[in-house]
């Protein structure tokens, strides 16, 4: 066994080298990169972290956006919702309004239908009725119808009051009768009413068809109507005042 | 056969010999300086598979010294990890045929384990100056003194004992073995004497960092409690 100074002393020597080498070469390097590499991922760790919470928070924005969406959609639909119901609304009271004017207008254009229909009715009795007159007229005894008619028309002066009366007295009379009265008619006729007047009057005669019958009494300022006509006339006033026909027909012709 | 406790010079220069041992550790250091040179010549962020190694070995040299001292490893970590590579390689470098391990000739260990001894008082004044390593043999009381100075050798020459027993007995036993045998017979012994030289330069680096830390820990202004 030996030992040998030299060797010793060379080989601490060439340990310390050793160290210093490796240190400079391979462990200081080595532990570099290492750090590096840590700090490189922790780097990338808080950048994905940060991205992440950016995310997050983008993601948090967007749902909040989207509750917005939600709430907005739901006050638009419920508008809209409203809006239906008062169009709707308005469109059923249009329709109602729409309807009752035509039934409005549809009872009314019945009510003038009818009213006109009445009329026509009540036109066409009226002709029925001159007709009617007329032919019985044509049949009955135009002398005994002339003598009722004069005693009417004197029974109408009678029945005027005395200044009225004397008023006529001193007129220019016309006496009007459906058939030209002949000269002893005349006569009568005049006699009679400067009996019914209280005092002698010469009147006018004129004939007209459209009386059907009877004499009736005109001065510039006064008419007596007597003749079937007027009577008639005086039963269709009657009949329009009065659309249910009770009116007195008969006292009136009277 | 020659003794493997007998060392004969290759050469001389002047007065000073030049052992087997000495070249050895020579070539060692070339092949680790370059392999360093090559490894971290072109370190990136995505490693290969030989910066991956190289620094999986780092890593795991940085968390054995955080294990032991708590402290960070950067310090520590050149002197510690050149001393597990440099053992480990010289104890696996009875594996080239016709080379024996610097470790197994008695200068090796025992300039090891004087550079432990010495970074032992480097670190333990550098933390606490030259009086707090001094007060740190005297605890836990004065009597202590004369025992803790002793064992600051005997524990670094308990190193080198270890360190040059167990290399230099793996050596004797296969070159007896490989005397006296066939070729492959040797062969277990030497794959034994892998793990143990592998075990061997654990255990040397880690009692090294156990005794700085100690060191470190008794020159500190306050030493932590034990």
């Amino acid at each position: 066994m030996s030992f040998d100074p030299w060797t010793l002393g060379f080989q601490a020597v060439n340990v310390l080298v050793l160290v210093w080498l490796l240190h400079r070469f391979f462990w200081t390097p080595v532990a570099a990169m290492i750090a590096e590499r840590q700090a490189r991922s922790a780097t990338l760790l808080a950048a994905a972290e940060a991205t992440r919470a950016e995310a997050d928070t983008a993601l948090a924005d967007l749902e909040a956006a989207r509750a917005a969406i939600a709430v907005e959609r739901d006050a638009m639909l419920a508008a809209a919702h409203k809006d239906a119901e008062a169009a709707r609304a308005a469109i059923l009271d249009a329709a109602r309004d729409e309807a009752t004017a035509l039934h409005d207008t549809a009872r009314a254009a019945r009510v003038r239908a009818a009213a006109a229909l009445k009329r026509a009715a009540r036109q066409e009795a009226q002709g029925l009725a001159v007709t009617i007159a007329r032919r019985l007229a044509a049949r009955l005894d135009g002398a005994a119808i002339d003598a009722a008619f004069l005693g009417w028309l004197v029974q109408g002066i009678a029945d005027l009051s005395a200044a009225e009366r004397a008023a006529l007295s001193v007129a220019r009379l016309e006496v009007v009768s459906a058939t030209p009265p002949d000269a002893g008619a005349q006569a009568r006729i005049a006699a009679a009413l400067s009996a019914a007047l209280g005092a002698p009057v010469t009147p006018g005669f004129r004939t007209d068809p459209a009386l059907i019958a009877g004499h009736e009494l005109h001065s510039p300022h006064f008419s007596l109507r007597n003749s079937w006509a007027a009577d008639l006339e005086r039963i269709a006033a009657a009949l329009r005042a009065d659309p249910d026909g009770n009116a007195g027909v008969t006292s009136d012709a009277a | 056969m020659d003794s493997p406790l007998l060392s004969v010079p290759l050469f001389m220069v002047g007065p000073v010999p030049i052992m087997p041992a000495v070249v050895t550790t020579w070539a060692i250091m070339a092949a680790l300086v370059l392999a360093a040179g090559l490894l971290t010549r072109r370190l990136t962020l995505v490693p290969s598979a030989a910066q991956a190694a190289a620094e999986l070995l780092v890593a795991a040299v940085d968390r054995q010294i955080r294990d032991v001292t708590g402290a960070p490893p950067a310090p520590f970590r050149a002197f510690i990890g050149t001393l597990f590579v440099f053992i480990l390689v010289a104890n696996w470098s009875s594996l080239v045929p016709g080379v024996t391990p610097p470790t197994a000739s008695m200068e090796t260990p025992a300039a090891l384990a004087a550079l432990v001894f010495l970074s032992i008082i480097f670190f333990g004044i550098r933390e606490g100056g030259v009086g707090g390593f001094l007060r740190g043999f005297a605890l836990p009381n004065p009597v202590m003194i004369p025992l803790n100075m002793l064992e600051s050798i005997t524990r670094s020459f308990s190193m080198f004992v270890r360190l040059f027993g167990n290399v230099m007995s793996g050596v004797f036993v296969i070159a007896i073995v490989g005397s006296l045998a066939a070729l492959l017979v040797p062969v277990p012994l030497m794959a034994l004497d892998l793990l143990t030289g592998a075990v061997q330069a654990y255990i040397f680096a880690v009692l090294s960092m156990v005794f700085i830390t100690s060191a470190v820990e008794k020159g500190a202004p306050h030493p932590k409690e034990p």
